[in-house]
């Protein structure tokens, strides 16, 4: 059960650093409240008592969204749904609704903010690999001004980011990718609802004769302490035939970095299949020719 | 705490409210406004059945704090109905047979009527997928899909309006499709489970477990609790002034921990106080020390001599042995072709029925102490409660609340004791309302079990002799055990005419969980051993698998090993139709891989994945 003698929402940035300043050393921030609700229970905190809970989801700045052809500005608080709702940003992030989807449930969705899964900081996120693969930038703010730094950073281990006290993170800008085809790969205990125990996010974009891959850009969680870009395969990839040898040899490189707790043989076998029907979904979602894809590689993995 | 004012429209009217700021919009709706018809299964956001509107949009609120969702228009289940009409997917729901316990229907009438309004023309994998978090536990979902499928075609004028009423051309009901009676109350949020009732002057009951698998109760201290503000009685095993002990055949349980615990959540005191926080606060301040004494997990380590023993009363830790003798199995092996033995193993099981236990007690105007909680054995706990707390029998009453989900886990009487006690001290009527977690910590769960089979056949086939030896692990108390190990050792050899069959099945005490009765109650088991034995014998003999079944089939006259008589036998009727149905490719059951001819066969489902809302889409992305 949680217990606060407050529930503050703050209407502004200033505001919301007024109360955390009053409370020091006796808040908590939340957003969507999906994650600390169910954390507040028994087998995890048990009953909790934080004197004030500090809810930043109605700060305007938390909720604007800017996309054009170049870059994307997400605020913290907006919600995973709008991933699926939003038709200019499901373009620019072309992995991410096929992330929301797998995200929670429909409900949840509509509640659970991208930034909360960010601070969250789970070593399965499942939006983390998405704004990786984006190159994301987080922006945090305090009372004492503001600073960025890369999101890669800013994960810094299981539940533990880069944020200071009294810092919150107002924003997450990441590049578009509309020429790029998306996928997102989970596994989990259920389909709905679930912790990945493996998600994958790849984008791929082709070369004019849809045939060999221009970049590729790809991010992992699940299989360690924090989400992980994979820029070896990455590189290997870039100017890539879309042959079958190539995708298989890609698919080889990130097994090795599997460092979970539990589960590794299987990760492994995951991570593998993983990087194939991630790399062929995107491409073939980025315009691949009806015949530049192995048929027998499309049909085992896609 | 200082309270808020919340405001906010609810199902249509304005509501303007002191709450508190740590309340849930759930806990708001149910407590401060009696709207009951949205339950909590979990607390934890994984089951749905809270699911309400908010501002239009469908969510879980036991994950939202009022203090959220000020000035929004919320609507509960209780919305659908309002002027007692169903709506359409209701009516869709009660005509298709989409509601047996119904506890966790109201949130999925919601969650139906949330994908309808976000895709009319959602089909059936898109509904699945929209209505994917929101659990049920009896349906097995598939009528669900029906009703939400029907209430579809009828909104878009597929189907005529008068799809959704009763057909009811033909006499007589047995053999015919009946609406239940009690769907309309389900699917409308209307019917109250014990934990949605309420009575004046009520006090809310929480209970203090055991962190410990196996102690000793040195010492323990209420006075703490007796005095705070807010608690009416505080009770222990101190308190139970007849003969403690309740079971399905032995006795063993005390209410609380009497002496000792054996295992972890068990019962140690509960306490009765006029809100839940302060229940809380006062099992908080109960004081307890334990001498934690070695304890055993494991149902063959706790059979060996010289291992902890948890009851006085069974020095070895058998909670029950069965044995049953037919023929001579040693002959049987002896003129045998083939003997296999292998071992199988199943684990514990927990019901997860959507409703947590709970229950509310009182003592009547006559005097007569009244529990009323889903108690699927009322009969039999009126008697026990009647000796424990030492009253004649027509002073203790049972009530039976509609049961959301039991599948033999309500069985037990883990708490009515308790709130007998409680009613009895207060003088007051008192409710208890398990968390999810304490409901799997505390209550029984399926027997885990190790079984060794050993086979003797004929190289055509013939079964000739069968011994059994299961070891179950019961857990730290009795319960149903005993009936479980004679159904698993009646049932064990399976409906198969063996002529020399030997079958011990053992309930062991641990320290773990208790276990108890559970759907099948103990074949599960046992038949999991047979007929995964009778697979592998059949790949060992070159036998199709239905065919070394048919071989040793029992037919109509049949005597069992137990010498029943059985005037028909409907085995190989059930072999014929299953063999049909699934598609079975005769011969013996090795792998085929690639070779299987039935992979793309319409009628076989293929592998779970999620984007249907995505389908037309690749569609597009295909054709450009």
């Amino acid at each position: 059960m949680l217990l606060c003698d407050d529930y503050l929402t703050p209407a502004s940035l200033a505001e919301a650093f007024a109360a955390m300043a009053q409370n020091r050393g006796r808040y908590r921030v939340v957003a969507g409240c999906t994650d600390t609700f169910p954390w507040a229970r028994e087998g995890r905190a048990g009953d909790v008592e934080i004197p004030a809970l500090i809810d930043v989801s109605k700060i305007p700045e938390l909720n604007a969204l800017r996309v054009d052809d170049k870059r994307v500005r997400l605020g913290a608080a907006t919600p995973i749904q709008r991933f699926l709702d939003d038709a200019a940003l499901a373009r620019a992030l072309p992995a991410m609704p096929r992330c929301a989807v797998w995200f929670a449930d429909d409900q949840i969705r509509a509640q659970a903010t991208i930034g909360g899964n960010i601070v969250n900081a789970s070593p399965a996120a499942d939006a983390t690999p998405c704004l990786l693969a984006h190159e994301a930038v987080v922006e945090l703010a305090s009372a004492r001004g503001k600073r960025t730094m890369p999101l890669q950073d800013f994960v810094t281990g299981p539940n533990e980011t880069a944020l200071l006290d009294g810092e919150l993170l107002v924003a997450i800008e990441c590049d578009a990718l509309p020429a790029y085809g998306g996928s997102f790969e989970k596994v989990g205990h259920r389909r709905s609802l679930v912790i990945s125990l493996v998600c994958l996010a790849a984008l791929v974009k082709l070369g004019r004769d849809g045939r060999h891959i221009e970049d590729a850009r790809l991010a992992i969680a699940g299989i360690g302490p924090r989400p992980l870009r994979l820029t070896e395969a990455e590189t290997f990839l870039k100017g890539a035939a879309l042959t079958a040898a190539k995708l298989e040899q890609a698919a080889e490189m990130p097994v090795a970095l599997v460092a979970s707790r539990t589960r590794q043989e299987y990760r492994r076998d995951v991570v593998r299949g993983f990087m194939l029907r991630g790399l062929i979904n995107a491409a073939r979602r980025a315009g691949a020719g009806e015949d530049a894809l192995a048929p027998e590689l499309e049909a085992a993995y896609a | 705490m200082p309270d808020l004012r919340f405001e906010a429209t609810v199902n249509g009217r304005k509501v303007s409210r002191p709450a508190k700021p740590h309340q849930r919009l759930l806990d708001f709706l149910r407590d401060d406004l009696n709207l009951t018809g949205n339950k909590e299964g979990c607390g934890a956001g994984e089951c749905g059945t809270c699911s309400v509107f908010v501002d239009g949009v469908l969510m879980k609120s036991c994950l939202l704090p009022v203090a959220k969702v000020q000035g929004a228009v919320i609507e509960s289940v209780e919305a659908l109905a309002k002027t007692g009409e169903l709506s359409m997917l209701q009516k869709a729901f009660h005509k298709a047979g989409a509601s047996q316990c119904g506890y966790c229907i109201p949130g999925m009438v919601m969650a139906a009527t949330a994908a309808l309004r976000a895709n009319p023309f959602a089909d059936r994998e898109e509904i699945k997928e929209r209505l994917g978090g929101n659990i049920c536990r009896c349906t097995g979902y598939q009528k669900i899909f029906d009703a939400v499928e029907l209430a579809r075609d009828v909104q878009n004028g597929r189907l005529p309006a008068s799809a959704l009423l009763e057909v009811d051309t033909e006499e007589g009901v047995i053999g015919k499709s009946v609406r239940r009676i009690d769907t309309p109350s389900k699917v409308a949020g209307r019917l109250k489970y014990a934990g949605d009732m309420l009575m004046p002057g009520m006090l809310h009951v929480q209970v203090l477990r055991s962190p410990h698998a196996h102690a000793r109760i040195v010492s323990l201290d209420t006075s703490a609790a007796e005095t705070m503000d807010g608690v009416e009685g505080v009770i222990t095993s101190a308190d139970v002034p007849g003969q403690d002990g309740f079971g399905v055949f032995v006795n063993d349980q005390p209410v609380m921990a009497r002496g000792k615990v054996r295992y972890v959540g068990e019962a140690v005191a509960a306490v009765a106080a006029v809100d839940l926080l302060t229940a809380k606060r006062a099992v908080a301040a109960i004081k307890v020390v334990y001498e934690p004494l070695a304890a055993v997990f494991d149902a063959d380590e706790a059979m060996r001599p010289g291992a902890p023993v948890l009851h006085n009363y069974a020095p070895d830790n058998v909670t029950k042995h069965i044995p049953i003798r037919v023929g001579d199995v040693e002959k049987g092996f002896a003129s045998s072709d083939l003997v296999v033995e292998e071992t199988y193993s199943t684990q514990a099981i927990e019901h997860a029925y959507l409703e947590p236990e709970a229950g509310l007690a009182y003592v009547d105007h006559d005097d007569v102490v009244t529990i009323v909680s889903p108690d699927q054995n009322i009969t039999h706990h009126r008697h026990m409660l009647a000796r424990i707390i030492a009253k004649p029998i027509s002073k203790v009453r049972f009530i039976m609340s509609p049961v959301g989900g039991g599948f033999g886990g309500k069985e037990d009487m883990i708490y009515q004791g308790m709130l007998a006690l409680l009613a009895m001290k207060t003088r007051a009527p008192v409710r208890l309302v398990f968390t999810r977690e304490e409901s799997i910590i505390s209550t029984a769960k399926r027997h885990p079990s190790r079984t060794t089979l050993r086979m003797g056949l004929t190289r055509d086939g013939r079964i000739l002799a069968s011994h059994m030896t299961m070891i179950c692990d019961g857990g730290a108390y009795g319960l149903s055990t005993e009936g479980v190990m004679r159904k698993a050792a009646i049932l064990g050899a399976g409906p198969y005419a063996i002529p020399n069959v030997r079958v011990d099945t053992y309930g062991i005490y641990t320290n773990n969980t208790p276990s108890g009765a559970f759907r099948s109650f103990g074949a599960l088991q046992t038949q999991f051993a047979t007929e995964s034995h009778l697979d592998i014998c059949a790949e060992r003999l070159g036998l199709d698998p239905f065919e070394i079944r048919r071989i040793n089939a029992m037919r109509d006259g049949a005597v069992t090993h137990t010498k029943q008589k059985l005037g028909s036998v409907s085995l190989t009727r059930t072999l014929d139709a299953a063999e049909k149905a699934s598609g079975w490719e005769r011969g013996a059951p090795v792998s085929r891989g690639s070779t299987r001819k039935d992979l793309d066969r319409a009628d076989i489902r293929p592998p779970v994945s999620l984007g249907a809302r995505f389908a037309s889409v690749d569609k597009q992305e295909a054709a450009e």
